[in-house]
């Protein structure tokens, strides 16, 4: 038989404990789960709705987008339209693959060049580091007007070239500090080590430093691709229209609300507003497939590299 | 003596801003940036040497224009001929800026209009084509850059300082064209003098028009919901009691239905009732805004009333273009004012609104005058723009200029199916009537804009349906006949450039006050009183004194 007294004493106990439990860390009453959810729910559907009425009007007629003002939910005769209307053109595809490349190229580039300078700039042997870490910085402050840059770029010979889209923008300051900050954080121990082991900055950078910092470098490297897809300014002041990517197609289509080609002339009646969403909708493919991916290393990433800095 | 292209409305705000009737009144079509210098003498067109116009012998229309602009019509395509006989280039190569409407074109080497083009061309043409609302910001930057093309669209609003633009970088082409000198260049030559009018500036002629024709009209209204209420057109509206009869006729919220209902109210068609000044009223050499006038003020008190008693489309006045477009088509607004161009074409309002709904079909609004006497209309759409050419030697200076008499090739010609339609084949194939029918490519090949470097007179041509075309002509037929044109049109102001949106915005924002029920019309009064004080004389008396010169 157990003692009694024992017994209260642990039942006590636990009531204690239980008292004494944050109030967040309770079990919620059901009025509040179902108040939590009813919550969660209205903010997806606030988040989605967008998106639905994006795809749908895409998918609708211009008899349907003009009966229901403009904005359709559920398309009663879903039709391809004005997706087959892009794709015929090529004009879309082709602004969709030069898109994909300039940001693959452009990402790359920059992370590299990004990751090079940030490491560099945590050496405290670098001579002139502070000069250069400053000059970075003080980029971030002021930026260079429009024409100074149109300038730059054409003395470089890099009007109407795929490269103006990239080198003005191949670093970004910001990105740098979080980056140089990330790595500034990392044991010094474990590169003394290394470095008594004979390797050099090199291979430090590569085996050991690069490894240990995928978190931030997924948050760069998502962060310099969302700037190059979206990037259009640019491209408008430095490309001719042959060479636009998609985002300049897109500005086309949907903010200046431009027809398909030349309506003048064109005997195809083309549901315009349809063509607009179905842009939209194209454009936003590639983001919604690798944000989902990168996004666990996003908090964790731009925190690590700011907080500690 | 100095003068100016006209700065008014053209295809670009027709495509920007729907119901620009209060806008254009009040800015004058002064779109000007901030910055620039205001030391520019103030300009006038009047004695410049303008080309002699030469019409051409091209095939008869089956509705003649007038002199006075109603442009031709065509029930079909006729007999195409030959307008160009030699290659204008000898296998060199132009530049170009300008508008782009659209997404780009197919790229040269798989569009085989722009290859026919250039065939012809005897050479290339580079364009740098952005949007209307990128041009300023990109044409800016390629002149501070330094390097001009050799043809330059002046939408009336990316380079405030036009004047010293011109006289510092574009070429003065009077001794080009300027009287019989233009017969060199037949197309060039068979524009009328009303179009080269807005060419001039600073006494000289400098660019080349990209005509229009004349008026912007007085917006739309759907037939069929008119017909319900008992009338047959517009024209058959009395006065504005009747008008007003009428609007609250077709008014029913209940079945999701109103009378008016348009960006900014869509103010033009109560402006042409009310026969407000087109921008200024030119009294014997004394000029009064269109804003200070009694007519102007009538029109505002009358769009107060129609608001106020729920004839619009509540909430319509901040409405997108789309959302105009796709409410005139459901038929929930039966007046809408949108500019008269939009009525033609394959996705214009004559065609796209059977299509999207049978029940409905548009027609263009024909004012009656407020007290029953004749409506006035305004020649608020003479040109697109003009195109400026750079300063270079002769020899080059002929050599773009017979360019553009290439792309200035008339409605009839080979050339003018070439640049409107593309390659013979590819692109289209001419049906038994002789009217081009376009493949699925000619859509973005002949998205090159070749007609935002020169154009021809323009003509009424749909050979789907005979009675658009009608339609169109007779609205233009009544239209033009009322309109008055804005007497600064082909004026300069410097400070007009400089500050003529800025000063104009609080009046503009007091009358939609007014109409909203927000705002009074004192207020109104006292907004109009304040931009006389800020500048408004100080534009006025620039106007007057290049009026008098």
């Amino acid at each position: 038989m157990a003692n009694p007294s024992s017994t209260l004493a642990s039942g006590l106990g636990r009531l204690k404990a239980k008292d004494t439990r944050p109030i967040w860390m309770e079990k919620p009453k059901p009025a509040v789960q179902v108040s939590k959810a009813i919550a969660l729910v209205i903010i997806c559907f606030l988040a989605l709705y967008p998106l639905l009425a994006v795809l749908a009007t895409s998918l609708s007629s211009q008899s349907e987008i003009a009966n229901n003002n403009g904005l359709v939910l559920f398309p009663k005769e879903p039709t391809f339209a004005a997706y087959q209307t892009i794709f015929a053109g090529g004009v879309v595809t082709d602004a969709l693959i030069r898109s994909l490349l300039i940001t693959t190229v452009g990402t790359a580039l920059s992370v590299v060049v990004t990751v090079a300078m940030a490491y560099g700039l945590t050496r405290r042997d670098l001579v002139g580091g502070r000069f250069f870490l400053m000059t970075a910085l003080f980029t971030m402050l002021f930026s260079p007007g429009i024409i100074p840059s149109f300038l730059m770029v054409k003395e470089l010979g890099l009007l109407d070239s795929y490269a103006a889209l990239v080198l003005p923008t191949l670093m970004s300051a910001f990105n740098l500090v979080v980056v140089r900050s990330f790595f500034m954080n990392l044991p010094q121990e474990l590169f003394e080590a290394a470095k008594i082991d004979g390797a050099g900055d090199f291979r430090i950078l590569v085996q050991m430093v690069l490894p240990l910092s995928r978190g931030v470098l997924a948050v760069v490297g998502l962060f310099y691709a969302v700037g190059y897809w979206n990037a259009f300014f640019n491209a408008m002041l430095y490309l001719n229209d042959d060479k636009w990517p998609l985002s300049m197609i897109l500005r086309q289509y949907v903010l200046l609300g431009q027809p398909m080609g030349d309506s003048a002339v064109a005997e195809i009646a083309v549901p315009s507003q349809a063509i607009q969403m179905a842009v939209v909708v194209i454009s936003l493919i590639p983001i919604v497939i690798v944000f989902p991916f990168l996004q666990r290393y996003f908090t964790k990433g731009v925190l690590t590299g700011a907080i500690k800095g | 003596m100095n003068a100016v292209p006209s700065a008014g409305p053209s295809r670009r705000n027709f495509l920007s801003v729907a119901g620009i009737g209060a806008l254009a009144l009040v800015s004058g079509g002064a779109l000007a940036g901030c910055g620039q210098r205001t030391t520019s003498v103030a300009s006038n067109a009047s004695e410049a040497l303008l080309p002699t116009h030469m019409p051409l012998q091209a095939a008869a229309a089956d509705i003649p224009g007038t002199a006075q602009g109603v442009p031709s019509a065509f029930y079909k395509y006729p007999a195409p001929f030959r307008s160009v006989q030699a290659a204008p280039l000898k296998g060199g190569k132009i530049t170009a800026i300008t508008n782009l409407f659209g997404t780009a074109p197919n790229a040269r080497a798989d569009n085989p209009a722009w290859q026919a083009i250039e065939a012809r061309l005897g050479g290339q043409v580079e364009i740098t084509s952005v949007s209307s609302d990128d041009y300023a910001t990109k044409f800016n930057t390629i002149i501070a850059g330094g390097e001009l093309p050799d043809l330059m669209l002046n939408d009336g609003a990316a380079v405030p300082n036009i004047v010293e633009f011109l006289q510092a970088k574009c070429a003065d082409l009077t001794p080009l064209l300027g009287g019989d000198k233009i017969k060199d260049y037949p197309n060039l030559a068979a524009i009328p003098e009303v179009f080269w009018k807005q060419t001039v500036q600073a006494g000289k002629l400098y660019s080349l028009p990209i005509p229009r024709n004349l008026t912007g009209g007085s917006g739309f209204v759907n037939q069929t919901l008119l017909e319900s209420v008992g009338i047959k057109s517009t024209e058959d509206i009395k006065d504005k009691d009747d008008f007003y009869r009428v609007a609250k006729e077709l008014t029913n919220p209940s079945k999701n239905q109103w009378a008016l209902g348009s960006t900014k109210f869509g103010l033009t068609m109560l402006h042409h009732m009310f026969r407000t000044p087109n921008v200024w009223k030119n009294d014997g050499g004394k000029l009064t805004r269109a804003f200070e006038t009694d007519e102007y003020l009538a029109a505002i008190e009358f769009a107060a009333k129609l608001y106020k008693d729920g004839l619009y489309v509540p909430g319509s006045e901040g409405w997108t273009k789309s959302q105009m477009v796709n409410s005139f088509i459901s038929g929930k607004v039966a007046m809408i004012y949108d500019g008269l161009p939009a009525y033609i074409g394959p996705t214009g309002y004559g065609r796209s609104i059977p299509a999207a709904n049978k029940a409905n079909k548009a027609v263009p609004f024909i004012p009656v005058g407020h007290d029953g006497g004749k409506a006035q209309t305004w020649l608020d759409n003479v040109t697109f723009g003009t195109v400026m050419l750079k300063k270079a030697d002769e020899a080059k200076l002929k050599e773009v200029l017979a360019v553009a008499n290439f792309l200035a090739a008339p409605f009839g010609s080979e050339e003018y199916l070439l640049l409107n339609y593309g390659a013979e084949g590819a692109d289209y194939t001419l049906d038994a009537n002789g009217n081009p029918v376009v493949t699925e490519r000619a859509l973005l090949d002949n998205a090159v804009p070749w007609k935002y470097l020169a154009a021809p007179q323009q003509v009424v041509y749909d050979p789907s349906n005979k009675d658009i075309v009608d339609v169109m002509h007779n609205a233009y037929s009544k239209l033009i006949p009322l309109g008055v044109e804005d007497p600064c049109g082909t004026l300069f102001s410097p400070t007009n450039a400089s500050k003529g949106a800025k000063l104009g915005q609080p009046v503009s924002d007091a009358a939609t006050a007014v109409i909203a029920g927000r705002g009074t019309m004192d207020a109104l009064k006292s907004a109009v009183a304040d931009w006389k004080k800020n500048g408004g004389d100080t534009i006025r008396s620039e106007y007057e004194s290049a009026l008098a010169k």
